[in-house]
């Protein structure tokens, strides 16, 4: 057997109850959808893409995280006024990336989620800035305070949201 | 588990999503052409999902806000209640200073306007204790220098005398008690009378002649001759006229509110006083 296979055979891939995680990615559209009409503060919030990383971080396998990325992405495109690919091409690249990640650090601590998320939610925002200026040719600034304020906050929530998600694995 | 694609060879399967969904935007932007059906198959997947989330919220909404929410709405009731209570009680004073302010601004007024008369301004501090006599006291005495006999009025018209002299207070007997009487004359045919008090609201005219024509309604002011109220201060207008025998049985509306005075002016003289009002005086004589 070889090193490779010896240090995957550490890595603790989770599994979910059937249907977890279309579900948990169609509730999360739909929530994005309902708090958008709460105002400007809901626009904070990314679920969508807190779902692709925390999913993506505990399958730890890229296909299926840049796969689920894909997903999710184009559905919110499909149900925003963007180009279809604009959401999906970014969340394609979160969900390989996270999934990546997911087998080599641990994902399972608060500060470690907090830390992740944060720097999930401003690669995110690269990809959506670049794609602004080099697909779309719109001028697009990556870097506002609201935008600062949004990793906080999306961290914060992932904290919180992470260990509810949890509950949806099977037990090993 | 999602075996598929494998795990050894990711790399090559985020390319190809990569770019195929760059030329799926490329598609769009060139063409300027949309993905209508992948968007119709999303939102018409979603948007139910979306009305459902939506009503559950609104019924929960509506559910605290039309039963749960009550308790603390009585609670409010009641707190706005006792808010509506206490600004109508700040209102009637309100009401009841600026009506004081109004009757301070026309006092002040007829002061400032009559500066060749002295006078003093008084506040009613009572009035009689018993029914029969129509008297009221006044927070001005001996202290202000006043005296029996001065006359009282306001700038509506005569109120009465001075009866009673204390140190800090007087006592008025109003031209509408029984021993009261007043020097009066009719302001238009200058027929001469007196005006007595009958313990009634309504004054008498007496001694006018059964052959005077007297108009109801017709005006009566002091005539001087009592050598107590200055001449032509208003004293009423006539409200009816009986013959009689042997004068004319006249009533008299006071033209001062006997029954609601607070303020009132004290002539320190009994100089003439013009009750034209400076709006008057100001008119333009008319052709």
């Amino acid at each position: 057997m070889s090193s490779r296979a010896q240090i995957e055979q550490h890595i603790e891939v989770h599994k979910f109850y059937g249907g977890a995680v279309v579900g948990v990615a169609f509730l999360a559209l739909v929530l994005q959808g309902f708090l958008n009409k709460f105002g400007s503060w809901a626009g904070l919030l990314e679920l969508p893409l807190l779902v692709t990383i925390y999913f993506s971080l505990s399958r730890r396998n890229p296909a299926t995280g840049l796969l689920l990325g894909t997903g999710i992405g184009i559905l919110q495109d499909a149900v925003s006024q963007m180009p279809i690919g604009f959401y999906g091409i970014a969340k394609t690249f979160v969900g390989y990336v996270a999934s990546s990640f997911g087998g080599r650090i641990d994902t399972e601590h608060p500060i470690s989620r907090f830390g992740l998320v944060l720097v999930f939610f401003h690669f995110h925002q690269f990809l959506l800035t670049l794609m602004d200026r080099v697909l779309l040719a719109r001028p697009a600034t990556y870097f506002s305070w609201k935008l600062l304020i949004a990793s906080a906050v999306n961290a914060a929530v992932a904290v919180v949201l992470f260990p509810l998600l949890d509950h949806l694995r099977k037990p090993s | 588990m999602l075996d598929f694609p494998s795990r050894q060879r990711p790399f090559p399967l985020l390319v190809t999503v990569v770019l195929v969904q760059v030329l799926l935007l490329a598609f769009q932007i060139k063409r300027d052409n949309d993905v209508r059906l992948v968007r119709v198959w999303a939102v018409e997947f979603l948007t139910p999902l979306q009305r459902a989330a939506t009503w559950s919220i609104s019924s929960v909404r509506g559910g605290w806000r039309n039963y749960i929410d009550l308790r603390r709405t009585h609670a409010e009731n009641e707190f706005l209640k006792a808010q509506v209570d206490k600004l109508q009680l700040q209102n009637r004073q309100l009401e009841s200073r600026a009506a004081e302010a109004d009757r301070l601004a026309a006092l002040l007024n007829f002061k400032q306007s009559h500066t060749e008369v002295p006078m003093l301004v008084a506040q009613v501090i009572g009035a009689s204790a018993d029914l029969a006599s129509r008297t009221i006291f006044i927070n001005r005495g001996e202290r202000d220098h006043l005296r029996r006999n001065l006359p009282v009025i306001t700038p509506d018209g005569v109120v009465g005398k001075i009866v009673e002299v204390l140190p800090g207070s007087s006592q008025v007997l109003l031209i509408s008690d029984q021993n009261s009487g007043v020097g009066a004359l009719f302001a238009e045919t200058r027929t001469h009378g007196v005006v007595k008090g009958t313990s009634d609201p309504l004054l008498r005219l007496e001694y006018i002649a059964n052959e005077e024509k007297v108009h109801v309604g017709e005006l009566v002011v002091t005539s001087g001759e009592d050598k107590i109220y200055p001449k032509d201060l208003p004293v009423g207008t006539v409200t009816s006229v009986k013959q009689g025998n042997p004068f004319q049985v006249i009533t008299v509306e006071a033209a001062a509110r006997l029954d609601r005075l607070e303020d009132v002016i004290v002539l320190m003289t009994q100089q003439e006083v013009s009750m034209k009002k400076p709006a008057e005086e100001a008119e333009p004589p008319q052709q």
